[in-house]
């Protein structure tokens, strides 16, 4: 057993076990894990593309994924993110295994926590975690939310999907 | 000892208040219901924090609404909250709920309610239970609220994801180190203006309830 494999197995059993104590709730409060690496680092930006192509440049350079994409969409308060080859992959296909759905990204966590420190967004929301074993991707789609009148601006995602 | 199956049947989550203030008397009582709820090894981890401030209600509610709006929004957009709203036939109310949750205009009520009374627990060395005492003792206080004639309502919204929970603690200067108090919820109190004529329906005990062991439905 390698240390990524390790600390996934480590992070596979605290989900679990917050799963166990707080249902679905437990996303809610997961929000912070993951951002210490992405603070470790001097993300720049006068926008969401600057900050988000910036935090995925670090992202990738650390090795943490090997391709990631973004689109903003869903009246600009939806941010698509697509990623491959994930080193946490392995924790979210066995919580899936296990019955658990995926819940706690902690790429996506990094940047909804930048977008939040470097550009002042209100509040974010990781929406829905896709996990998709067989290609290696997820699909993770999350609320952003730069001011508090984007709360309620609504439309299809579903459409987005395809 | 008098049932109080009808005071525990009969409450409601109450939203809307009237202007009218909670006499002294009837919020002491409330804190004393919650002083008495049950508490692994007697460790009573509540501190209860009660606030009339306008401004501070105006804080409290405009998190609330950014906190469970957040979340609507977006469960609003990828079709979840229409699934879970689809039993209300006539369309226009259905959007128009549908509107009021996602706008997060559901947990705005903070601002209306002449009191709100934050839950928080001290995660000092020691404590084993807290959320789940916590939460006797909320439940304490509603019944107590209720029995009284007033409305309450249970609000986790605005405390529910770990930034927001950070967030109310600044507003009302609890410490926000993760190891010192747990933020769990605040209950909302103040002289019903609503009455909810359609109780929300409950599950039957043929349902909920095994005999023995998990699964078995038939009572000795």
């Amino acid at each position: 057993m390698d240390k990524v494999e390790h600390f996934n197995n480590m992070l596979v059993r605290l989900e679990e076990l917050l799963y166990h104590e707080l249902s679905g709730c437990a996303a809610w409060k997961t929000e912070l894990v993951g951002i210490d690496f992405i603070q470790s680092k001097k993300i720049k930006g006068d926008n969401e593309d600057e900050v988000i192509s910036h935090c995925i440049e670090e992202i990738i350079a650390g090795g943490l994924v090997k391709k990631m994409r973004y689109s903003i969409g869903g009246k600009g308060i939806l941010l698509n993110l697509k990623i491959k080859g994930c080193i946490h992959l392995p924790k979210e296909i066995r919580l899936k295994r296990d019955g658990i759905k995926p819940y706690l990204c902690p790429i996506a966590n990094m940047i909804l926590d930048q977008l939040i420190e470097k550009l002042n967004y209100e509040t974010t929301y990781l929406a829905k975690l896709d996990i998709h074993g067989a290609s290696g991707e997820c699909r993770v789609k999350c609320a952003i939310y730069e001011t508090p009148d984007k709360i309620g601006v609504v439309s299809d995602w579903t459409e987005e999907e395809r | 000892m008098g049932d109080i199956l009808d005071v525990i049947k009969t409450r409601k989550s109450i939203r809307r208040y009237k202007a009218d203030p909670i006499p002294d008397e009837s919020l002491d009582k409330i804190l004393e219901a919650a002083r008495w709820a049950p508490t692994g090894e007697n460790y009573q981890p509540w501190r209860l924090i009660v606030i009339t401030s306008p401004e501070t209600k105006n804080k409290i509610g405009n998190l609330a609404k950014l906190g469970s709006g957040s979340r609507m929004t977006a469960w609003y957009c990828l079709g979840e909250m229409q699934r879970r709203f689809e039993e209300i036939e006539d369309p226009l109310k259905r959007e128009e709920v549908l509107r009021f949750m996602y706008s997060g205009e559901v947990s705005e009520f903070a601002k209306q309610a002449p009191v709100i009374i934050a839950v928080i627990g001290t995660l000092m060395e020691g404590s084993v239970d807290v959320p789940y005492d916590l939460s006797a003792c909320i439940e304490n206080m509603l019944l107590e609220a209720h029995s009284l004639g007033l409305g309450a309502c249970w609000v986790h919204g605005p405390v529910a994801s770990t930034r927001d929970a950070a967030k109310f603690k600044k507003i009302l200067k609890i410490p926000t180190g993760m190891g010192e108090y747990k933020v769990i919820a605040y209950v909302a109190l103040g002289w019903p203006a609503e009455a909810r004529r359609h109780p929300r329906p409950k599950k039957p005990l043929e349902e909920i309830v095994y005999w023995e062991e998990f699964g078995r439905k038939e009572r000795k």
